[in-house]
């Protein structure tokens, strides 16, 4: 078959949502994936005895069994909850932060964390529980936007959620000013600012809150093979459901009609397979500036384009260690390390190579033992860059520098932990942005999309999502969507352009 | 909780309200510009991976009893990728009806191949091999896989001094590593212990690549000589090069891995600092060499041929002609992912490299497994 109802271009999470959701409609759909594997970043690759997860540091919105959290709700609908097997993490992070001597672990739940938070100041558990009951008038608000279609009534908003309209400009930073909390306690719940890259002056009040709230509330959790379980449980799914599936696929065309809609795509060996509707699952910078003729596309979709920042570019260091998790000290299975707490002059530091003072790091044998063989363990440690450092790197110089920048990770991380581990290190991979746009083809190397910015926020974008796209037959979701970076939010988006890709064909068909 | 900046009422509100028309107008006031989407990192990412690309044989020169050395210009003229000293490419070209591919490690240095000129070994074992030395003459062209492979010196990983241990054509990637270090894009200690039958046997000049911190020692097991020791690799011998500051590298047949395992074993080298270069899965004993029938997806075509239960899928597929992806051949590097549709298979414990989730979900590696029963394949078109 030449012809499909939809055409998804990259099989990462968001492609793979937006698949299984066509599918589960009954329309036909085609995924061409560039790569050989399903996933994008959501994958893991062997070395020697170890399999090492690419990028998943911890899963938000599972919830449990008995408790589904927003994104397993989204599996369970597409069919592919029962396919994955899902393994609780028991604490929310350990924080060490060298400036301002933080050295403690945070547990997840309201009640846990409020009362470990009274612990860091006499105000800390009062603080905490008027934060999460903020932060659920802002998740009613949003369900209620939701359930009104955009359309809500106003005297409802200000009778029942006078504190969601009134932060709707705030940023993180602002927000924080305005309840007034403690430092220490704006500190610690700072301490996720990393997961979305973007500092306290750039990220929305309201999506972060939204996030952490999820995280403290609902908990995290991990797939237990590693993220390549979700991305191969979808690709089941999109077969059984009698969908395509094309790897080492690249698609180098977005083909438009006379009146400048989508009409197919043109593969790399020049094959062209018809379609109504694309869904690109890439970045908005290779559909706009490389895969549409420019004739169809409008100046206003550059202009955005152009508007947008590109996130921060990823480095992390694989580790497969030949000693355990408790012979060599590391005790918690998630660490955030952080040279300072102050994240704006954390964030202005890593835009060069001789800073990785903030890093994420997980050691997964304290989620699931046994992923690894007896007397072993993985670590993987990822930092950010907030600038594009890396492409001034030449290739006579990239080996050593990636591997200078990771040996100071590993330093950096045995000096916050009082652990050795360089000298058990059996196998090593490091994945620098070159890594990331190698296998992505993400401009600069950007594992995060475009970055929260204080006018391309979570809100905002939402609210202008129809008038973000441009051309008739085209959705772009994923990590570069209306929900920004993350594993549930970039999948979710690419449910989401599903549904608005369902709704467009459903209007034509009339 | 007070939750207001602003004191004057209403005033945050208003804020918020604003917060799409400034966007609005932010958008309008940005420039035109062609977008940008490929930077530096990105353009670097395309030379360090270009995927297959086209080469052709430019020399090919005999260096010993069994093996020949052949020197590879890319079609175009181009520069080399730039590697890792200790990595393979895999080459890929039809040969009579069937479609052939082999991976061989590099002897040339990373910054001879930044001059245009990459040399590899090639040493006679199979059908691809006498292929290559006896019927393709210079001038033949063929695919080229990029640089691949883990099997090299890491600054982190691994010590300072690399006992390297090696047999038959299995002391290529030592090659380079020596160039390298000599041209100074390695900086590691590097102790070459060679095992041959005889002098005839050795595929490289053991003097040419002597420079400071590079040592060679070649045994001989058939022939007594001077300069050279004489006997096997034991463990007498490699203590003599184990220092502190040691890891163990081996590139050589499965025998002289085992072999040679128990002799650091003997002097109690941790197992943790030894790396091994893995061989080609080859053919495997059978009772009965049974014949199944393998249909095999690619995209939405679809192939049907025989396969024997005692060959790797990929030997199957390429006998039959169809160009199937393969890279390592020895099961590890993933890059030959197919999903299983149907059917029995089996892989040897030493041989699987597949991640839990493709144990789970039911993928192989074809270059590493053999078929028990009729089976359905969906493998990924070649990419070329």
């Amino acid at each position: 078959m030449d012809k499909y109802d939809v055409i998804v271009i990259g099989a990462g999470n968001g492609g793979l949502g937006a698949a299984c959701k066509i599918l589960n409609s009954g329309k036909s759909c085609l995924v061409c994936e560039k790569h050989n594997i399903p996933g994008g970043f959501a994958t893991s690759f062997v070395r020697g005895r170890f399999e090492f997860e690419a990028s998943l540091h911890e899963f938000n919105g599972i919830g449990t069994d008995e408790e589904p959290g927003s994104t397993r709700k989204v599996f369970e609908e597409l069919g592919i909850a029962d396919k994955i097997e899902w393994i609780q993490l028991k604490d929310a992070y350990h924080l060490i932060s060298e400036k301002e001597g933080y050295d403690y672990v945070m547990p997840f739940g309201a009640e846990a964390f409020a009362k470990a938070s009274g612990k860091l100041h006499p105000d800390g558990e009062k603080c905490i529980k008027d934060f999460l009951a903020l932060c659920k008038q802002i998740r009613e608000a949003m369900a209620y936007l939701g359930e009104t279609k955009g359309k809500p009534d106003p005297q409802v908003m200000m009778e029942r959620f006078p504190d969601y309209l009134a932060c709707g400009s705030y940023s993180v930073k602002e927000g924080f000013e305005a309840l007034g909390y403690p430092k220490v306690i704006v500190d610690n719940l700072n301490a996720y600012w990393c997961y979305l890259g973007a500092n306290e002056n750039n990220m929305t009040f309201l999506h972060y809150a939204n996030m952490i709230n999820s995280y403290i509330t609902g908990g995290a959790a991990i797939p237990r093979y590693r993220s390549h379980e979700i991305s191969l449980a979808c690709e089941e799914r999109i077969h059984e459901l009698g969908g395509d599936i094309w790897f080492n696929t690249e698609v180098v065309k977005i083909l438009t009609d006379k009146e400048g809609h989508v009409c197919g795509v043109r593969l790399k060996d020049g094959r062209e397979v018809e379609s109504r509707h694309v869904i690109a699952n890439c970045s908005p910078h290779l559909v706009y500036g490389k895969m549409l003729d420019s004739e169809a596309v409008p100046e206003r979709a550059i202009k955005l384009t152009n508007f947008r920042k590109l996130a921060g570019k990823g480095f992390t260091v694989f580790l497969g260690l030949s000693k355990s998790a408790e012979e060599l000290g590391i005790t918690d299975h998630n660490y955030f390390v952080y040279d300072s707490s102050d994240n704006v002059a954390q964030y202005e530091a890593m835009k060069t190579l001789e800073n990785t003072g903030a890093q994420a790091t997980v050691c997964l044998n304290n989620a699931y033992p046994d992923c690894s063989p007896e007397g072993t363990c993985i670590v993987y440690m990822t930092t950010l860059f907030t600038d594009d450092a890396w492409s001034a790197v030449s290739k006579e110089d990239y080996f050593k520098t990636k591997n200078k920048v990771a040996a100071r990770m590993i330093k950096r991380f045995e000096k916050a932990t009082g652990t050795n581990i360089h000298d058990h290190i059996e196998e090593i991979a490091i994945a620098t942005p070159e890594t990331y746009a190698r296998y992505c083809g993400h401009p600069q190397g950007t594992i995060y999309g475009y970055e929260s910015q204080y006018y391309d926020g979570l809100m905002n974008r939402i609210q202008m999502v129809e008038e973000d796209r441009f051309v008739p037959g085209l959705r772009i979701g994923g990590g570069y969507g209306e929900r920004l970076l993350g594993y549930p939010s970039s999948f979710k988006s690419g449910v989401n352009e599903a549904g608005r890709t369902l709704r467009d064909m459903e209007k034509e068909g009339r | 909780m007070a939750f207001k900046r602003s004191n004057v009422p209403g005033e945050d509100i208003r804020l918020a309200m604003e917060m799409t028309a400034k966007r609005r107008q932010l958008i309008d006031e940005t420039p035109a510009t062609p977008l940008v989407y490929e930077y530096g990192v990105n353009r670097l990412a395309k030379a360090l991976h270009p995927g297959f690309v086209k080469a052709v044989i430019a020399d090919k020169t005999p260096c010993s009893s069994d093996c020949v050395k052949i020197t590879l210009k890319l079609s175009d003229g181009g520069e080399f990728p730039y590697f890792r000293a200790g990595q393979f490419v895999t080459l890929s070209c039809k040969a009579g009806d069937s479609y052939l591919s082999r991976p061989y490690s590099i002897i040339s240095s990373p910054k001879e191949a930044l001059a245009g000129k990459l040399e590899i070994m090639v040493q006679r074992k199979g059908i691809f091999s006498s292929f290559i030395i006896d019927e393709a003459p210079s001038g033949t062209e063929l695919w080229m896989g990029e640089p691949s492979g883990d099997f090299y010196h890491d600054s982190i990983r691994d010590r300072s001094h690399i006992l390297a241990i090696a047999g038959g054509s299995g002391v290529t990637p030592f090659l380079s590593m020596m160039k390298a270090i000599r041209e100074g894009s390695e900086d590691f200690r590097l102790t070459l212990v060679y095992g041959a039958r005889t002098r005839a046997h050795i595929p490289f000049d053991p003097e040419a690549f002597k420079c400071e911190g590079v040592e060679t020692v070649v045994v001989l097991s058939e022939e007594e000589a001077e300069g050279y020791k004489h006997g096997f690799i034991t463990a007498d011998l490699l203590k003599k090069y184990v220092d502190d500051d040691t890891s163990v590298f081996m590139c050589g047949p499965d025998a002289m891995y085992r072999f040679v395992g128990k002799e650091l074993e003997s002097i109690g080298f941790d197992p943790a600092r030894i790396r091994q270069e893995r061989n080609s899965v080859g053919d495997r004993e059978v009772d009965e060499i049974k014949a199944f029938r393998l249909t095999v997806h690619i995209r939405d075509t679809v192939y049907e041929l025989d396969a024997n239960n005692n060959e790797t899928l990929i030997t199957a597929l390429e006998r039959a002609g169809i160009p199937a992806v393969v890279r390592c051949r020895n099961g590890s590097c993933g890059f030959c992912h197919s999903r299983v549709v149907d059917g029995n298979y089996y892989i040897a414990k030493k041989d699987d490299f597949r991640r839990l989730a493709d144990r789970k979900f039911n993928y192989i590696h074809p270059c590493s497994t053999y078929p028990e029963s009729d089976m359905i394949i969906d493998i990924p078109i070649m990419n070329p």
